[in-house]
Formats: structure tokens, sequence, C-alpha cells
């Protein structure tokens, strides 16, 4: 018996050495040569924690680490609180033709590539583009600006790309999270003269902590790790006002061939990410389960 | 259960394995791959043709211009073996990808950017010994010294690693009709014609200048050269280019130059959205008649003649007193072969028929709009008075005179207009950044680039 | 359930405008495709004259049957193996429960929020040493890995709902392991195995960095990456890259609208799980 239970690893092999050759090998590596100096061509020389440390002095790349935070606020806040909203207000016609429509319309930014998105966004955003021709109709003509090439609004521009491709997904998730609550509590908070605002506060929100957990999580890895819109939108300009890691990382391994700075802030992006979705799940599963 | 042992064993084995995979290469990184030809001087050449069997040349080029492709077109026709398959990309990403396409998917022609680190890694052929066989040497210095890289890095001097299909010459193109309108009757004789003359368009409703600066691509740099070369000469600017040690950018009457660009944008001599617009933006607005002045190159006479014929002209950016010296970037058109290529030979062959066959200079002059490279006394092909490509062409003698030819200073190093060029005059244009610490910041980078 | 009018009436007006946004940047990129080409329309005006020919001439400039043909090779090479492996390994950490399946779950786990970013680097000098550069497997065998975490952590959630009686059953009539998994499991995986496919290759499909890192010719990458490509070829012509990127939306949307239902569940349910 001892033996056979051993023999179902034999099961597991084949996806462990895909595993480790395609992502584990390669994310060890990361983490060596995030300590060299290296072209990716020539000798390497040891640099120790060199790279680590200019990641924190070099004022561009740690702004670039900044700007990841600023996308979360476009990636998460916006979708969670907006699907929320929206969901909580079309609760009521969840089993709708409308509804069935919208589930397969709000899906659509989710399955175009990202790359298409921001090829749409750049366009619209430009300075003939749609959204200022919107803004002059309605005589707000001194807000037209080239949005992506601003750079006040080319960081919350490209927020506002992302923000679309997930507040579909986020109000779709939020809804079969509501739908499972039971309908009798609904009808009990009435009865007590609950208003919708208590309603949400005391019946939906709290019933709802698995889903949110969820969003905020797929989101929040969306924000840290972008790099598809950014680099079709505006590749981290004007003057690095829209860099973000992702796009960074590229740059510097490929272009600059910084080979080790790119890595030490590929660890950098991998820690990160962990850090910030670690206790989301912590604080949103451990009621669940 | 008899194999059970066996099995088991396997498994074991196989985890270990997985295990080790993991955990290899504990030795630095780089240390096996290293180029040995780096540097390697050029082999001796005798001859170099394409042959007779069928062959296939790698091009890379860039896109939107059709210049390489049109010569490629007609080499094939007069050399039937030879077949071009041809990748093309703007050069902003051709920039990005350089190394790594030099070293582990070697093509045998590329559209080159910046080429200093690209000799020092090793990935460009020495074209020395073509240049022997091909007679290159004998062509007037000036169009190739650009291209010679010495082994310390420093360019002007040195084997050659690159070839031009043609020769650029920038300066300022302007709409005619609109000129009339801001009552521009002939161009500019000294900036502050040329100030003046940007008011005045303003005054009258017309956007005066146009230019691109949005993305990865700081077209500011263009008149901040001009500007530069107004308050001072172009040999320090070229110096500073070709990596010349103790050379700066941050100089006086470099500061002057910046803050003479600033004062234009504070004025709203450049369109409001420069830092959005990409370079091919910046034309179909030019070409739509949105604007008066360009700062641009003649690489797009030939499409201006055609899709504004008889409204463009042209003008190098004039001098400080009327009369004194002018200077414009004026720069091959550079192609370079993979120290790794197949085809090495044939695409030597090729790049000295561009400059040596008729045809192909007809091609260079008429697709190109700039003047083919090659020895001094070759053919010319005839140029149509009152065209844009013959004022270019024009101005190409006087530069030469005023011995005013300069590289582009986004061309130092390999990353600085994408690392601090761009980002920089982005800030400018929104006001965001001062002249002095523009040029104390690109000049930092510089040096931390060139130390490497 | 009652639900008042009002209330009604604001979740509809609500849910159309969420919509409209929604659909606005396609039909914008819809209505600029059929501008003339090298034109620089502005916002939502309708051509004087649409330009229907557009699309044939992106299809034509894109190369867009040996882009489509591209793109299917590398799903039908990432998809079946990758559901093969996961759903193997979900089984053997989920229904077998081999000794330490936990240890062996938790490095999985790990590797579920893992940044393609974090590894793209090593990945290009790997694959360059393995000689695959510029090749399909290039951009399919590290994705197999990449999908590793998800598909075994979902399939495992599925097996790990199975009742054990049911192996016991069949472990009673002789059948071994394999046959157990082959025969038994796999069929009652079908809707799990069905909703990581679609997921498999929606991602595969739209993989962009894997694709501009490790393949230069875009007539051998994934459809994002050929998208990409052509973006920088053509970028410069907004009414034929407009054309072209519709173009390439086509097969996802085509397949999104028919097995509809399905993607919404299983996007869904991969949320949830992931």
């Amino acid at each position: 018996m001892r033996k056979r239970a051993w023999l179902g690893w034999l099961f597991a092999v084949p996806a462990l050495v895909m595993y480790a050759t395609f992502v584990l090998r390669p994310l060890l590596l990361t983490v060596q040569y995030s300590f060299y100096d290296w072209n990716g061509i020539g000798a390497s020389t040891w640099v120790g924690l060199g790279n680590y440390r200019r990641l924190f002095t070099d004022s561009e790349l740690f702004a670039s680490i900044l700007h990841a935070f600023e996308l979360i606020l476009f990636f998460s806040l916006i979708p969670v609180l907006l699907g929320l909203f929206v969901a909580a207000t079309i609760r009521g016609i969840a089993q709708s033709r409308l509804a069935t429509v919208a589930r397969t319309v709000l899906f659509l930014p989710q399955v175009i590539p990202l790359v298409a998105a921001g090829i749409m966004w750049s366009w619209l955003l430009s300075s003939t583009g749609l959204a200022n021709e919107l803004l002059s109709a309605v005589g707000l003509d001194s807000l037209t600006r080239a949005w992506l090439g601003d750079f006040g609004t080319a960081l919350p521009a490209v927020g506002v790309i992302g923000a679309w491709v997930l507040v579909g997904l986020c109000t779709l998730l939020l809804l079969a999270g509501m739908s499972k609550i039971d309908p009798a509590l609904y009808e009990a908070a009435r009865l007590d003269g609950a208003g919708p605002v208590r309603e949400f506060a005391s019946i939906t929100l709290p019933s709802l902590r698995q889903e949110i957990g969820v969003c905020v999580t797929v989101t929040v890895i969306a924000a840290l790790a972008s790099f598809d819109i950014v680099y079709i939108a505006t590749q981290g300009g004007p003057g690095n006002s829209t860099m973000v890691p992702g796009l960074e990382i590229y740059y510097l391994a490929f272009s600059e061939r910084e080979v080790g700075m790119a890595s030490a802030l590929a660890v950098a992006l991998v820690v990160l990410v962990l850090a910030c979705v670690l206790p989301v799940q912590r604080l949103t599963r451990d009621g669940s389960r | 259960m008899g194999h059970g042992p066996l099995t088991s064993r396997f498994v074991r084995a196989a985890l270990a394995s997985s295990a080790v995979v993991a955990v290899a290469a504990c030795s630095a990184p780089g240390g096996s791959s290293g180029t040995d030809n780096a540097n390697a001087s050029a082999a001796p050449v005798t001859s170099a043709t394409c042959g007779t069997e069928p062959i296939t040349l790698k091009g890379y080029f860039e896109t939107g211009f059709p210049l390489p492709k049109e010569l490629s077109t007609e080499f094939s026709k007069q050399f039937p073996n030879v077949k071009f398959d041809i990748r093309e990309d703007q050069f902003a990403v051709i920039t990005q990808n350089a190394p790594r396409v030099l070293a582990d998917d070697p093509p045998d022609l590329m559209r080159l950017p910046q080429v200093s680190e690209l000799v020092k890694d090793g990935l460009l052929k020495n074209l020395d010994g073509y240049a022997q066989v091909f007679g290159w040497d004998k062509w007037p210095a000036s169009q190739l010294e650009q291209m010679r890289v010495s082994s310390t890095g420093e360019r002007g001097d040195g084997p050659l690693y690159a070839m031009g299909l043609n020769f650029s010459m920038t300066g300022v193109f302007y709409n005619k009709k609109l000129a009339a309108q801001a009552g521009m009757t002939s161009p500019p004789a000294t900036l502050a014609e040329f100030d003046t003359v940007l008011q005045k368009a303003k005054d009258a409703g017309i956007t005066p200048i146009n230019q691109f600066n949005g993305g990865a691509t700081g077209g500011l740099a263009f008149p901040l050269q001009n500007l530069m070369s107004v308050y001072g000469e172009p040999g320090p600017i070229n110096e500073w280019i070709y990596q010349k040690s103790g050379a700066t950018i941050d100089t006086p009457s470099n500061l002057k130059a910046v803050q003479h660009l600033e004062k234009w944008i504070k004025a709203g001599y450049l369109a409001p959205d420069i830092n959005s617009q990409d370079y091919a933006t910046m034309m179909s607005r030019f070409i739509g008649g949105k604007n008066l002045f360009i700062f641009d190159g003649d690489w797009e006479s030939g499409n201006l003649d055609k899709q504004m014929a008889g409204n463009v002209g042209f003008f190098l950016m004039p001098p400080l007193e009327s009369g004194g010296k002018r200077a414009a970037m004026s720069a091959p058109l550079t192609y370079g072969i993979s120290s790794k290529a197949k085809n090495a030979d044939c695409a030597a062959f090729f790049l000295n028929w561009v400059a040596i066959d008729q045809k192909a200079r007809e091609i260079a002059v008429k697709v190109g709009g700039s003047h083919p490279m090659g020895p001094a006394d070759a053919y010319m092909p005839p140029v149509q008075q009152g065209t844009v490509t013959a004022s270019t062409l024009a101005a190409g003698a006087d530069i030469a005179k005023d011995n005013g030819a300069m590289d582009f200073i986004a061309n130092a190093t390999g990353a600085i207009y994408a690392k601090s060029w761009t980002p920089q005059l982005q800030k400018l244009a929104a006001g965001q950044q001062t002249p002095d610490a523009l040029l104390e910041s690109v000049q930092k980078d510089y040096e931390s680039q060139v130390k490497k | 359930m009652i639900v008042n009018r009002r209330e009604t009436l604001i979740g509809r007006v609500l849910l159309i405008l969420l919509m409209a946004v929604t659909v606005i940047p396609f039909v914008s990129l819809f209505v600029t495709a059929l501008h003339p080409a090298g034109t620089y329309p502005s916002g939502l005006s309708w051509p004087d004259h649409p330009q229907w020919g557009n699309f044939a001439d992106a299809f034509r400039a894109a190369n867009m049957g040996k882009l489509l043909l591209s793109s299917i090779l590398i799903v039908l090479g990432v998809v079946p193996v990758s559901l093969l492996l996961g759903t193997m390994a979900g089984f053997a950490f989920g229904h077998l429960r081999v000794p330490g399946h936990r240890i062996g779950f938790v490095l999985f786990l790990l590797g579920l929020t893992l940044p393609f970013e974090g590894i793209i680097t090593p990945l290009y000098y790997q694959i360059r040493d393995m000689g695959l550069l510029n090749t399909r497997w290039a951009i399919i065998l590290p994705l197999i890995g990449l999908f590793m975490p998800f598909s075994v952590v979902w399939m495992r959630a599925h097996f790990v709902t199975m009742p054990g009686d049911l192996s016991e059953a069949a472990r009673i009539d002789g059948a071994g392991t394999w046959q157990l998994f082959w025969r038994v499991h796999v069929p009652l995986a079908m809707p799990a195995l069905s909703s990581l496919a679609i997921l498999l290759f929606l991602w595969t499909w739209n993989q962009f960095l894997l694709a501009i890192v490790l393949v230069d010719d875009p007539a051998k990458r994934t459809m994002a990456g050929a998208l990409g490509a052509f973006q920088g070829q053509w970028g410069t012509d907004i009414p034929l890259l407009c054309a072209g990127a519709l173009l390439i939306l086509v097969p996802t949307l085509a397949v999104f609208l028919v097995f509809q239902r399905r993607f919404v569940a299983a996007l869904l349910q991969g949320s949830i799980k992931g």
C-alpha cells in the first residue's frame, strides 16, 4: 500500500518537470542574476546587493513602483467600488433579459487581448479622439487635452483603460455572489424598516467577503504586473510618468542590457505581488473556510 | 506489485533530477557565451559578390521609409538570384531590439541605431576589408567618419562598422501658403527674424511649429540641436556625440539653446499636444496644412514634393547674425551587417551597389530625397528645380562649405535618446523641467552610460 | 420578491450606461477603420465613403491567414498538454493524496501569483541556449510551465470533491491506477476540464509578453503578439491599424459569442478559484 501510494507521484511528475524547467529554474536564476552586473553578452561581475540599493536610491526606478501602486487605485479600487454599486443596484433585475445580455457585453473586455484595448483607447484618448469630442460637445473645451501625452493625466488615463477592462469582471463576480445570498435576509431587513444603504452594509457586504477578496486579488495583480496596455499606449512616457515595473524590466533587460538590474526589479515585483495578495487572501478567506 | 521498488526509485530519481534542473547554473551568468570575435580585425577580403546561386538576404528595416525596400527590389531585378526576407519595425523598436537581434537572430542587413556599444560587444562586422576591396576608403572621408569606431568606443576614427544608404540633411520645412499668410516672404536670415515670423504666425492664428515629441520619441531634439549650433560650434557637439573623453553637453552655449527652446514653448509657438504626437501624426498634420513649420530631414523631401507639390519649402536653421556660419544634423542612413551574418559578402556587395549603381543613386535621390554616398565625382541624378528635394540637396552643399555637419545628439549612446533626451524634453515641453537641470541630468546619464 | 419600481428603473439605466461605456471603444474602432487609409479621422464621425476595402487591405498587410494558423498551432501545442498534465497532477494531489501531496500542492500554489515579467529575463537566455528562439516552441513550452500552477490547483479543487468510494469500487473491479484515472475520473471531470480549456485557450491566444520577447517573426507569434507587430509596422496609418485590430479580434469574439455561457461561467469560476 505504501509503495502504491508513492507510485501516485508518477502522475504529478510531468507537471512538475515542466513547472520546474520553465518557471522555477528561471525564477531562481532571476534571483541569481540580481546579484550581478551583466550586459547579457559578455562576462558578469558580482555586485552583491548593489542592484537592490540602486532600486531604492534611483528615483526613476523607485517611481515605477510608486506608479504601479497608483494604478491599483484605478485597476482595483474603482472596479470593485463601481462593481459593488452597480451589482447592488441591478440585483433586483438580475434575472431579466437585459441582465442576460449585459453578462455577455460586460465580458467583452475580458476576452480581447489587452493590446487591442490599448490600441482602442489610445485612439479614444488622443487629442482628436472621442473623449475630447464629448467634452467639447458639453462645452468643456478647456478640459480637452491629449490625455495620454499630458504629465498630469497620462497615468490616470492608463488607469482608466485598466478600469474599463476590469469593471465588467468585478460587477459580474459580485453579482454572482449576491445571487447566493438568501432573499429571506433582505425580506427580513425590509420588514425591520432598513433602507437600501443599511441593507447593503449589514447584509450584502459581509456576505460578499470572498468575492470581494477575489476581485481585489485579481485586479491588484493586474495593476502591479501591468505591461501590455502601457507598452502600447504610452511606452512609459511622457517623461517616465507612466513607467511601471513590468515595462522597466523589459527595457532594462532587452534594450539597456542591464540584466542584473532588471532581475533585481523582477524579484522586487514578485515579492511585492505576494506581499499585497497574501494579506488580502488571509483577510477574506478565513471566515469562509 | 513486483516492480514497485523500481518504479518508486524512478519517481525519486525524476523528482531529484527536476530539483537539479531547478538549481542548476550556479556559475555566474554569461561566462561561456562570450563573443570571441569581438573587435577582431577584419579578415582580408579579396572579392565580395552575391555569386550566382539563389540566396536570401535577411533584412531588418525601418517602417515608414520606402527607400531600402525600393533599393532591394531594384537589386533583385538586376541580380535575380538574390531575394530579400524583410522584417520592419519603427525606429524606437529597432533601437530596443538591436543588441538581441544582432546576437541571437543575426540579419545580413540591418538599419542601425547608435553603433558604439554594438561594436564594443562585437555584434557588428568590421567592414574595413570590404572598404579596401570596393575602394570606399577613397570616398570623401567625412561620409564614413560617423561610422568608424575605435577600440575604446569613441566614434569618428578607427575601423568601419556600418555603411550609409545615403547621406541625409536636416533643417526646417515650411508650408508656403501659411508662410505667406504670416508675412514671411523669404526664409529668415537670422534667428531673430525667425522668432519674429513665429510670433507673426501665432498672431495670425496659425500654429507656428508642430513637432513629434510623444511616446519614446523626443522630437524636440531636432530644434534643440539646431539651436545649439546657432549658439555654439558644431565641433564640441560632435565630440560629445563621438564619446571623446572629457566631452560635455552641459555648456553655457547649449544652455542658451535650451533656454531659447523653452522661450518658444512658453510663447506658445509649438502645438500644445506635442507630447502625445508620434512622427506620423506630425507628418500628416503638416501635409494637411495644420501648421507652418516642422523640423525634419530630407528623407521626407520626395514624399513632400509629391503630397504638397509646390507648397513646401526648406531652409537651414538661420545663424545668430546674417551671413554667419550654419550647421545642421547630417548623417548617413546607417545600415550594418551582423558579425554573425550568413551572407555578409552579398550584403556588402549590396551596400556598394547602392553607392555606385546609376539606377540605385537615382532611387536614393528620388525616393530617399538625400544625397547618395560614394565618390565625389560620381553620377548625380538630375533634380527638378523649385522642388524641396532641390533645396535640401543645395543645403547639403552649403553645410559642406561651412564645415557644419553634425551627427545627431540622440546618437551619443545607445540609451541616451530613450532614457534621457526623450523624457527630459517631454518634461521641458510640459514646463516640468528647467533648462539647466535638463542639461545636467542628460550629462549625468551620459557619463554613467559611457563608463560601461 | 418585492422590488420597487424606482429601483428597477435606476438599475436598468445604470446597466445600459455601463454597457454603453463597454461597447463604445469597439464602435469607435469600427468607425475609424472605415475612413480612408492614411487620414486622421476625428472621434465617432461616420465617413462619407466607407472604405470597406480597408479590411481586405489589412487582411493582406497583416498576413492574417498565416497569423491565424500560427495562433492555432500554438493553442494546439499548449492547451491539450496543459490539460493532461494539470489533470494528472491534480488527480495525484487531490484524489490519490500521495505522501507529501501538501508540499507538492503548495509548490504550485506559490506560482499562482507569479507575474510573467518576474522570469522573462532568464527565460530568454534559457530558450536561446535551447536553440528555440524564434520558433513556436519558444512560446508553447514556457506557457505550459506557466499554466501548471493554475491548471493543477483548478483540477485538484475538482478531484477533492470526488468521493473516495468511487475509486474503491473500481479497484475492487481490478482497475489499475491509470485505468481508474483514464476510464473513471477523466470522464467525470469533463465540466471542470472544458472550463479550464476555455481559459487556457484565451490566455494563450492573448499572450503578449512571451511573444514579443521570444519570437521576432510575427507569423510565428500569438494573435496578441502579432497585433503588437502590426501596430509597430502600420501604426502610422490609423484606419488601417483599426481595421487590422478588428480583424485580429474577430476570431476570439466569434468563439466567445458561440460559447458565451461556458465562457462566462469559466471566467467567473476561474477568478474565484484563482
